[in-house]
Parts: C-alpha cells; structure tokens; sequence
C-alpha cells in the first residue's frame, strides 16, 4: 500500500539525485579506465563451438611454421607460474626490490603546475573561450557545459546514463 | 646476381636481427643486419614494421590474423584486438610468443637462430621479472646465438649523436611517444639519467580511444572500430599551434571554418579505405551509401590531450611540461645541452605540427638564455630501429652483445651486468 501512494514527483526526484563528489570522482575514474581498454566489443569468436567430430581441413587451420610435437615441449616449459603474473603483481614485485630508487612508480610525471581548461562535455568548445572563468556544470553529475542547448542534449542522452 | 646474393649471406659472420618490443603502435621491427636490402631482395619483402598483436576479425571465423597477416583480411570493420601487452609492459607471453613464432619462422624471416644476433628494446623500469622471462625465452627457447637488451631510446641516441654535424653533442633528451604511454628520457652521452626518466600515461591508445569516444557521442556509434578511427586519427588530427584560435576557427560556419573536414568511412565492399572527402563537396549531400562523419574540434583537441592530459581527466603534466620537469632533475650543466637536442621518436611524432608545438611550449617554459631545439626524422617511428642498425654495423657491437655460450656459463646475472635496462 505504502509504494503506491508514493507521488510521482518523489520519484522524480530520487531520479535526479545529486552525485557526491566521491561517486563523480568513481565515474570519472571508470571512464578513464574505459580509455585504456584495447578492445570495446566483446571477443568476437568467443562463442565458436569447436566441435570434435567437424573434420579438420588443414588450410582452415591457421598453423604458424612449427606446431606439434616441438611446440608443445616448449610451450609446458615456458609458460612456467613465474612468467604468468600481472600487471598488479609485477608492479609489487618491483617495488619491494627497488624501494625509494627511480621505478615505475617515480617514473610517472606529478599533476600540471597550470590550472585545468574547462570544456563543454557536449560539444568540446572550451567554455566561453576561457575569457568567462566560471562555466556551468550539471547540478547531477557534474559534468561542464556550454549552454541550454548543450545542457538539454547532456540530460537527454548522457547525464546519470551510464551508471557509476 | 643470384649467386652474388647467397656468396654475400655467407659472408656474413652472423646476421642481427632487430626487435623492438613495445605496444601495438610500435610494431615489432624485424631486419637482417648487414645487409637489409639483401634480405628484402631475398624474400622478395620490403622491410616492414609488422603490429604485435593477434587479431581477429568478425567476418572471418575460421582463423586469426597474426602479425601482418591482417592484410589478408578483406573485411577490417569490428576488428578484436589480443595484445601482449598491458600498459606498455609485456604481461602476456602466450600471445607474444605467436607473433615471435610467426616471424622468426619459415614463413617470414626463417631466421637461422644458431648464427643470428637479436637486439630486442624494451621500456623504461621494465620490470625485472619480465627482463629475466625477455633473456631466457631467447636464449633458451629459440637459441639465439647473442642477444642485446636495450631501451629504444639507447638506440635513438646513437642514431641523433651520428646525425649530429658537429659530434661534439654531450647530451639529449629522448621523447619517445608510442602507443601506451610517453617517455622523457634524458641521456649523457650514452647512458641514461634516471632520476630524469619521466612518463606520461598517455600515448597513441588514448588518443584514439577518445577520438572514438566522442565520435560515438556525437555523431556515430564507432566505439568498435578501432581499427577504423585509428585510420581516421592518422588521417584527419593534427597538433594545434594555437589551440584557443583553432577553436575560434572550428566554431565559424561554411567557407569561413578552414580546419572542418568530411571523412568518408570505409564500408570494406565499395570503399576499402577511409579517406577525407574533397573539400569541394563539402556542404553537398552525399551521393549513394556511404558513410561519413564530420571532424570539426575534434581535429585538434585529441592529439592536445598530450599537451594537456588534464583536459580529459587525467592529473599529469602535459608533455612540454614534462621536458622541463625533468630536465630540471638533471645537474644543471646539463641544462643547455639537453634544452638544445631534443628528440622525437614514436608513432605520435607523425602528427602534423607535433614538433612545432613542443618548440613553441618549451620555448615558452624554459629559461630564456638557453636555445631550445627540437628534431624530428621524417620517419619518428623507425628513427630507434635505424639506431639499432648502425649499432650492430659498429665494430664495438661484438662486446657489447651476451652470447649464448656466456649465458650458460654465467646465467641472467651477466645479462643484468651487461644491459642497461
């Protein structure tokens, strides 16, 4: 009984709840993961059945120069549980041989001395062309943007879209 | 001629072969030494640059592509990529050893391991567990006579010191802007600073992530296609010279915005390849099928991501200020040397206007008294490679290298001792 007699401007509200600044950090972490990735899509021969039973015609086997019995051997020696390790782990291993010397981890350059430039997330024009300093964001997400056409593009097709 | 041909491969005490081990963008770079026209007159191959990667390809179910074989494929639209490496470091050696395979093998190279020299770059900090697996999988697995493990900016600087007219160049700061990330290296003579070594996460993978980023937002879904808006990336971005006033530009309309540009997108049955569609036809309804998108900003503000991660999120020093950040951790009489040879290698360095930026940043940056130059080859991504050429016709190369013999006798830590990785 209580959920039906929730109105529906309650609703809409909870709908445009306002992002923390721990959960806008979060997404835009996730979308600078998104820009490391190799591939978007799925593997596309990830629901080939290799069926036992099919025939196998040489030619439609792509056999690099040495297959078999040689390659074999060498794959069970080589693919030995120290070879296979992360990224995280390597990256442990490292720092607890290295310690304070010039690593990885020193290796990548500190943040900007320079102030950030703002850009509309919509159409990617700087805001007002810097002359105006303070741009608008999204009272939601967070995210800048130009005009009222921009901002009603951003709440149609992006903004809380894609979820954190 | 033919007899001439095999007298000189038999003349030849031991071939080199060259490998440069990095991303994707960085493609494995394989030669015969001594003689590399020989080799391309052999095989009947031009010496190419091969993607280190295993692709496969969603029209063609049957088999994947290794290496250059994607040039077999017809249908490049929604291509899979498998990499070996992660961030620039190689983590996934079943992938990497399919590629080796395919072009030491008969099929490519038919590299003679017993009497062949490898020189094999690896990046910065490389970790050390991956260095080791690097030595024994060559000197174990496919039994290479000698092996020589270098950074490719080593390579670079032997190269640029050659070039130099007048010798006398003490140092140089080697850029080095590849697929996963960018390095600033700065090098005294032939060794590197390490204190100084600085990296910006951000290479030729970004960028083109973020061109098909925001291509799918505003115009087209591409965000499969990978191999599509790399193409267009190469085709269509160049590096602004004056970021504010381009976008001023990119903002106008018609006639008067010179940087808007067409791009009409490969359907692979009637169009095989991208290309910019003439500027005349702007404006024009495109005739028949195809497929086009419109490059306006977008031009400019992907390759500006290098020159300002910030503008995308990411909190690092843009690459200009990463030149002067990392100068700065050299001893100061090194300053004028390094501010005076600064080198660009790297698939990013084939932007247009990429030099001339990074002239204009780090003039602005750095002291005034000090003159700042920065070269560039025409061909950035095989200027190491060429390095490594003129390496291993040196007399010296010899002592340099670790041969197998000697890796038996005194296992990785000679290797540990001798490279400088």
């Amino acid at each position: 009984m209580a959920e039906k007699r929730e109105s529906i401007r309650i609703k809409d509200s909870q709908s445009r709840r306002v992002l923390d600044s721990a959960a806008r950090r979060r997404r835009q972490r996730k979308a600078l993961e998104a820009l490391e990735a190799d591939n978007f899509q799925d593997d596309p021969h990830a629901d080939l059945r290799m069926s036992k039973k099919a025939p196998k015609f040489e030619e439609t086997i792509d056999t690099g120069p040495q297959v078999g019995r040689k390659k074999k051997k060498r794959r069970s020696d080589i693919f030995k549980e120290r070879f296979r390790k992360n990224f995280a782990a390597l990256l442990e291993e490292e720092q607890m041989m290295t310690g304070d010397l010039p690593g990885y981890q020193t290796a990548c350059v500190p943040p900007s001395h320079f102030p950030e430039r703002h850009f509309c997330s919509v159409c990617g024009y700087p805001c007002k062309f810097h002359t105006f300093p303070s741009n608008y964001t999204c009272v939601q997400c967070g995210s800048r943007y130009c005009s009222v056409r921009c901002l009603g593009t951003h709440q149609d097709t992006r903004c809380l879209k894609w979820t954190a | 001629m033919q007899k001439h041909k095999v007298k000189l491969a038999h003349s030849l005490k031991r071939k080199a072969l060259l490998q440069e081990i990095n991303g994707l963008e960085k493609k494995a770079k394989v030669t015969n030494k001594a003689s590399s026209s020989l080799e391309d007159d052999a095989n009947g191959r031009k010496k190419k640059s091969v993607p280190n990667c295993v692709i496969k390809a969603k029209t063609v179910r049957n088999r994947i592509f290794i290496g250059d074989q994607i040039e077999d494929c017809k249908d490049l639209s929604g291509l899979y990529y498998l990499l070996a490496f992660q961030k620039g470091y190689l983590i996934n050696w079943e992938i990497e050893r399919q590629v080796w395979d395919y072009i030491f093998g008969k099929s490519y190279l038919d590299v003679d391991f017993d009497d062949t020299s490898i020189i094999i770059t690896e990046p910065y900090f490389n970790f050390p567990s991956i260095q080791e697996a690097v030595s024994e999988i060559l000197f174990e697995d496919y039994q290479f006579h000698s092996v020589f493990r270098c950074n490719s900016g080593f390579l670079t600087q032997s190269k640029y010191y050659n070039e130099c007219k007048n010798s006398s160049e003490l140092c140089c700061l080697v850029i080095d802007s590849g697929y996963s990330f960018t390095h600033v290296t700065p090098y005294y003579l032939d060794k590197k600073i390490k204190q100084g070594i600085k990296r910006i996460n951000v290479g030729g993978k970004i960028l083109t992530n973020h061109l098909k980023e925001i291509v799918s937002y505003r115009q087209l879904m591409v965000m499969d296609e990978t191999y599509v808006m790399n193409q267009v990336k190469e085709d269509v971005c160049f590096v602004s010279l004056d970021f504010f006033k381009d976008m001023e530009i990119a903002k106008k309309h018609s006639t008067a915005n010179t940087i808007v540009r067409d791009y009409v997108l490969p359907d692979y049955t009637h169009i095989k390849r991208g290309h910019i569609r003439d500027p005349e036809d702007a404006g024009t309804k495109p005739t028949g099928s195809e497929q086009i998108i419109r490059l306006n900003n977008e031009r400019f503000s992907v390759p500006e991501v290098l020159f300002h991660p910030s503008d995308i999120g990411i909190q690092e020093m843009g690459l200009a200020e990463t030149v002067v950040h990392s100068i700065s951790c050299t001893p100061e009489e090194m300053h004028p040397h390094l501010y005076n040879n600064i080198v660009v290698t790297g698939g990013n360095g084939l932007l247009p206007g990429f030099k001339e930026r990074l002239y204009n940043d780090v003039r602005a940056m750095a002291p005034c008294e000090l003159d700042v130059r920065v070269t560039c080859s025409d061909n950035p991504v095989n200027y190491p490679w060429q390095g490594g050429v003129l390496m291993s016709e040196h007399s010296d190369f010899n002592k340099q290298l670790v041969t197998k013999a000697e890796y038996e006798e005194y296992g990785y830590n000679l290797c540990m001792e001798r490279f400088d990785v």
